[in-house]
């Protein structure tokens, strides 16, 4: 049992009709994100991770401890794991103050290395003089840094974090998401992250997977997953604003690129995108889905000319929509594409719906999302 | 968050005005008798006589003990039992937990006979209760067994809410804090449904303390033995001063009951009430 090791395991956990199947392996000072939409089972997992619900079989590993395994019925419960579970809404004790939330787990609370530790995370945490406050007297901020001081007080093996930032607002979020990735730094313990927020996949994930339906969809780094999603689910879940089935006109070798079109009614609407590397290649006739970020997107008052990028669109602004950071402008192409611009770039040219507007990406910025055979088509 | 407690409100409209008015009968209504006993009690030169009287002290003394013997095991079982409810989604448990309220719509003489067909000399197991030389009616532990059935269901009612009033995910937390379950029940939950378990307490002891019918039925009135403060109050009334003792025993039991509910309810206050 050395202090180091990582997690590992699979689950199968039945929570009433769902079913969901799951597997982990993390090392010390890495972070897992769970990504999914919510009811897709990424509590379950951390829950059944933790021993507090008992899966219908798998086998886990904590700290290089085995905890359970259906096959030898080893089940090592809850309270002797060493795990720390962070919840969405924290669940500070009503009645104990914020000193007595921190030092609950530890086994001399009221000794001299209990109240040295408690000190130690009052500092960390920059929760000096707040001691004797209950939980209901502090900020959403400061329960979210007293949850967090409370789990790892107890120097657990492994961190399970569910949504920890979901109860704040943007900047509190991003400040707070610093001050955890200085944390587990600090404490390089394996950390498991349910999240369905990209921004804090991508900035706490050292891995991605996505689940949807008790399922692991997709797996990888979060740049492959989040950025470029090789499948149309995924590319739904992380938010991938333009998605279009279209047909392979044409396939420039030399050039890395190949000419799609629009299907049916948007048959006049074609794309320039890079030609798909591995195999199965795709061939001419066959149907892709190609995914376009909107901020990706450039907006042109007018038609660009002498410009490198391989796309020149022109359409009708339908509709502009905030969306923080800035404004989604819905250009009607033949089809809708949705293009992310900040509000000074908005107000400059002066865009509003009804007016002819250019846009603009290079061919690389379109990623095939899913691709079949021509022959399979629907 | 103080500054929103403190303000003082009153809704407007015909809402604000009906309330007041039902509020005023209402307590005029409760108030009244009181009143006119306490007045009455004080009035009459046999008061103290009556109080301190080998009657009132020895009916007082065994409802006291009674009742006390009563709620202890009500709280030994009952808590337990309350928190089996309040989580398990069991349908066993869903078929019972429907069964623990009858009491409390039985009518006490009705649960005082049923008593005496279950556990008296001719009942369906007095016979084997007699066999191991157990007698139960007409004694003192018939009267803790009157008193448990019809109070039992306002303690495992109040604490069973009291258990569903903390969630779950605290007693989560705690053993991924590396709590057992049972230091974990000690440490939170108890403590979290400690003022609804504390109101349980005081209305299923009011209740037992107050027993009459179901102690009448099963236990019979014999002082010393089976004669609580609410059985000497009616052999009071029977006698030829009868009004007099009467009042004074009702009195005595009056201030012992709202000094106990006072307690009780001062113990169920806490600083985070309301913010589970």
């Amino acid at each position: 049992m050395t202090a180091d090791a990582g997690s590992r395991g699979w689950l199968r956990c039945r929570v009433g009709d769902f079913e969901m199947r799951f597997d982990w392996d993390v090392e010390p000072g890495r972070t897992l994100v769970l990504f999914g939409p919510s009811g897709s089972g990424k509590t379950t997992a951390l829950r059944g991770i933790a021993g507090l619900l008992r899966p219908v079989g798998g086998r886990a590993e904590i700290g290089g401890q085995l905890v359970y395994d259906s096959t030898t019925r080893i089940w090592i419960p809850a309270h002797r794991r060493k795990v720390g579970y962070l919840t969405q809404q924290y669940h500070l004790f009503p009645h104990l103050n914020l000193a007595r939330n921190i030092s609950y787990g530890l086994e001399q609370s009221n000794g001299d290395a209990g109240q040295h530790r408690v000190a130690e995370l009052l500092d960390t945490f920059q929760l000096r003089g707040l001691e004797k406050r209950y939980p209901w007297e502090l900020s959403g901020g400061q329960q979210q840094r007293v949850a967090l001081a409370r789990a790892i007080a107890t120097q657990p093996r492994l961190l399970l974090l569910d949504e920890p930032f979901s109860a704040l607002d943007g900047g509190l979020r991003r400040t707070l998401r610093q001050e955890l990735r200085a944390t587990l730094e600090r404490n390089p313990v394996p950390v498991l992250l349910v999240t369905h927020d990209r921004e804090e996949a991508l900035a706490l994930g050292d891995e991605v997977q996505v689940i949807e339906n008790g399922e692991t969809i997709a797996r990888g780094t979060p740049v492959e997953v989040l950025g470029q999603p090789g499948q149309v689910a995924v590319a739904r879940l992380v938010g991938v604003e333009n998605l279009f089935r279209m047909r392979v006109v044409s396939r420039h070798t030399k050039d890395g690129t190949m000419l799609l079109s629009g299907e049916g009614d948007e048959t006049g609407f074609s794309l320039e995108v890079p030609l798909d590397g591995g195999p199965p290649a795709t061939s001419e006739q066959d149907r892709v889905t190609v995914g376009i970020r909107a901020s990706d997107i450039i907006l042109s008052l007018l038609e660009p000319a002498g410009s490198s990028a391989r796309n020149r669109i022109p359409g009708i602004v339908a509709r502009v929509e905030p969306r923080a950071p800035g404004f989604t402008v819905e250009l009607d192409c033949g089809v809708p594409l949705h293009c992310q611009v900040t509000g000074a770039a908005l107000e400059e040219m002066g865009i509003r719906p009804g007016q002819q507007l250019w846009a603009v990406f290079k061919a690389s910025s379109c990623f095939l999302v899913e691709s079949r055979a021509g022959d399979r088509q629907r | 968050m103080l500054d929103r407690q403190r303000q003082l409100r009153w809704p407007s409209g015909p809402g604000g005005a009906l309330g007041g008015i039902a509020g005023v009968l209402y307590i005029a209504f409760i108030g009244l008798p009181i009143i006119a006993l306490l007045a009455r009690a004080a009035e009459q030169d046999s008061f103290w006589g009556a109080v301190t009287g080998e009657l009132a002290l020895t009916a007082l003394q065994l409802s006291l003990v009674t009742s006390v013997i009563s709620i202890a095991v009500v709280i030994a079982a009952g808590t337990p039992f309350a928190y089996l409810l309040a989580r398990s989604n069991h349908w066993l448990a869903r078929a019972v937990d429907g069964m623990v309220e009858l009491p409390i719509v039985l009518p006490p003489v009705v649960a005082g006979v049923a008593m005496l067909m279950a556990f008296g000399r001719g009942g369906l197991i007095g016979g084997l209760l007699d066999d191991a030389g157990v007698d139960i009616s007409f004694t003192t532990t018939a009267v803790v067994f009157a008193q448990i059935f019809v109070a039992a269901p306002f303690y495992i009612r109040a604490a069973k809410l009291g258990f569903q009033s903390v969630a779950r995910d605290y007693e989560d937390i705690s053993q991924t804090l590396g709590i057992s379950p049972l230091a974990t029940f000690r440490r939170i939950t108890l403590p979290l449904a400690a003022p609804a378990i504390i109101t349980g307490l005081g209305l299923s002891w009011a209740r037992a303390i107050a027993e009459f019918g179901a102690t009448m039925m099963f236990a019979g009135n014999l002082m010393g033995e089976t004669q609580t403060m609410p059985l000497a109050i009616m052999t009071a009334m029977e006698t030829s001063r009868g009004l007099d003792s009467a009042l004074a025993l009702s009195a005595l039991l009056l201030a012992v009951s709202v000094v106990a509910l006072a307690v009780l309810t001062l113990a169920s206050r806490r600083r985070w009430s309301g913010r589970l």
